[in-house]
């Protein structure tokens, strides 16, 4: 009958690991990261992953800046965040840049940004997928570079980490006199 | 039915499920202002543009608020996941999310025990969930740009940001080398529309058909010209035409409304959408081969 039957419990599949030095500090990050509504999950860490204690804190891969501002802000020291899967390449920090004249559009993995190199005001963003991104185009675009809050102070995803590797490569080139 | 499903960026908006309509510069859901800007605003806009000139049903769309914290991301998925059975969509359009391979496998669970499975496109982080989980291979169609394509070539990567960066370095002419990575990875879609200074139509690991002109670089700064072709491949297909044809038109057509627009990488997304009524009576009755379609020329 179907007032008997429960739903199959869903299986948590984050993708990424906080690593701890000490249990503690690993459960205090739990605690830490549900009360500001991530979904986590204490889990033993793979032997090639471990760096402290064998307790770590799995989260959603995607969400690892948000998640490591809230340790940050909570004071609740780790010793890395990491991808589960151990062959993962590290994370991408080459830019590619593209001159159009007027404006420099700068490329770090999925994610791009535009500025207009006479006043540094950005005029466009580009790229990604996560849901930070369309709120980050609404409060970057239109903005100078200077003037402009850091992706990574206002978004929540790692698209959000690429889009603050090509904020910041903008604003070395600004800069730099990058006005020709 | 087509059904659109993704986030918007509105702060704490409630999940609304509806037919959608233009007003001004804004699309209007279930008595909701949607800003027709880069994400899922310009995928259905675009979506909306071809479903009016066609004479078609517009697009349904079931959107949530999320800025990126992620609740509005689940509520979304859940939603479909217990109501996708019963909505019964003939295309379903899965766009930007906070990627969960939970959900999304759970997604796909359910739509496999569906009587009549709907034409899957994904694009935005819902292709990062598909692949991630190991289920792009559920999906009809999946439109990476250049660097997404090097994410669904990666057997690693769960995100584009963990790429290896020897893909990332590479060039666009490398598209069909990748795309075989990717279909030999179980990385891809059945048919990958890849966007960039040259489209690739690839199926199945073939490539069909390259786009390359009108040659528009300006487009590529243009936030949302990559969602707006996904929402025109989407709306084709649901207008029947074979998904290889749809996407070599939404390739085509995107380029030319950037033409039309006379785009610099200061445009904004919505000035291209604008121009896509004005491509189709020019074009889609000789990019279709089908002129008896409503509103072709």
């Amino acid at each position: 009958m179907d007032i008997f039957k429960r739903k199959q419990k869903v299986k948590f599949e984050g993708g990424g690991l906080v690593i701890f030095q000490g249990v503690q500090q690993a459960m205090a990050a739990e605690r830490g990261l549900k009360a500001a509504g991530y979904i986590v999950k204490l889990v033993a860490p793979p032997p090639e992953l471990r760096k402290g204690c064998d307790l770590a804190v799995e989260i959603n891969l995607v969400e690892q800046p948000g998640v490591e501002r809230v340790l940050r802000e909570k004071d609740l020291p780790y010793v890395s965040v990491d991808p589960i899967k151990i062959d993962t390449s590290p994370l991408l920090d080459v830019v590619k840049v593209t001159d159009f004249g007027e404006w420099i559009m700068v490329k770090a993995g999925n994610m791009k940004m535009t500025y207009e190199k006479t006043s540094g005001v950005i005029v466009n963003v580009s790229g990604g997928g996560c849901p930070d991104i369309p709120y980050l185009h609404a409060e970057l675009v239109d903005k100078k570079l200077y003037e402009a809050s850091r992706p990574k102070d206002l978004g929540y995803t790692l698209c959000a980490l690429n889009l603050e590797r090509a904020f910041d490569e903008c604003l070395a080139l600004h800069s730099g006199g990058d006005k020709t | 039915m087509m059904l659109i499903a993704g986030t918007v960026p509105i702060r704490d908006m409630p999940l609304i499920m509806g037919s959608v309509a233009a007003e001004g510069e804004f699309l209007m859901v279930a008595g909701k202002r949607i800003p027709c800007t880069q994400g899922t605003g310009a995928m259905v806009s675009a979506a909306l543009a071809v479903t009016s000139y066609l004479g078609l049903d517009a697009p349904h769309v079931l959107l949530v608020g999320d800025i990126g914290e992620g609740k509005g991301s689940r509520e979304l998925y859940q939603y479909l996941i217990d109501h996708v059975d019963a909505l019964a969509p003939t295309v379903l359009a899965l766009h930007y999310w906070l990627p969960d391979m939970s959900q999304t496998r759970q997604l796909c669970a359910v739509i496999d025990a569906c009587p009549r499975r709907p034409i899957m496109i994904a694009d935005a982080a819902s292709m990062y969930s598909a692949k991630a989980a190991g289920l792009a291979e559920k999906f009809d169609i999946f439109t990476p740009d250049a660097s997404e394509m090097a994410f669904l070539a990666d057997p690693q990567a769960t995100h584009p940001a963990y790429i290896n960066k020897h893909l990332f370095e590479t060039d666009i002419k490398r598209t069909p080398e990748l795309a075989r990575a990717a279909y030999e990875n179980h990385g891809a879609a059945r048919l990958l529309l890849v966007k960039g200074a040259t489209d690739y139509v690839i199926n199945a690991g073939q490539v069909l058909a390259t786009i390359a002109e009108p040659n528009v670089p300006a487009l590529e700064p243009i936030g949302g010209t990559g969602d707006a072709i996904t929402g025109l491949v989407s709306a084709l297909a649901f207008a029947e035409l074979e998904v290889h044809i749809a996407a070599i038109i939404a390739a085509k057509a995107n380029r030319m409304a950037g033409k039309y627009a006379q785009v610099t990488p200061a445009t904004r997304v919505r000035q291209v959408i604008a121009q896509f009524s004005s491509v189709f009576k020019d074009y889609l009755c000789q990019w279709s081969n089908a002129c008896l379609i409503k509103g072709g020329n």
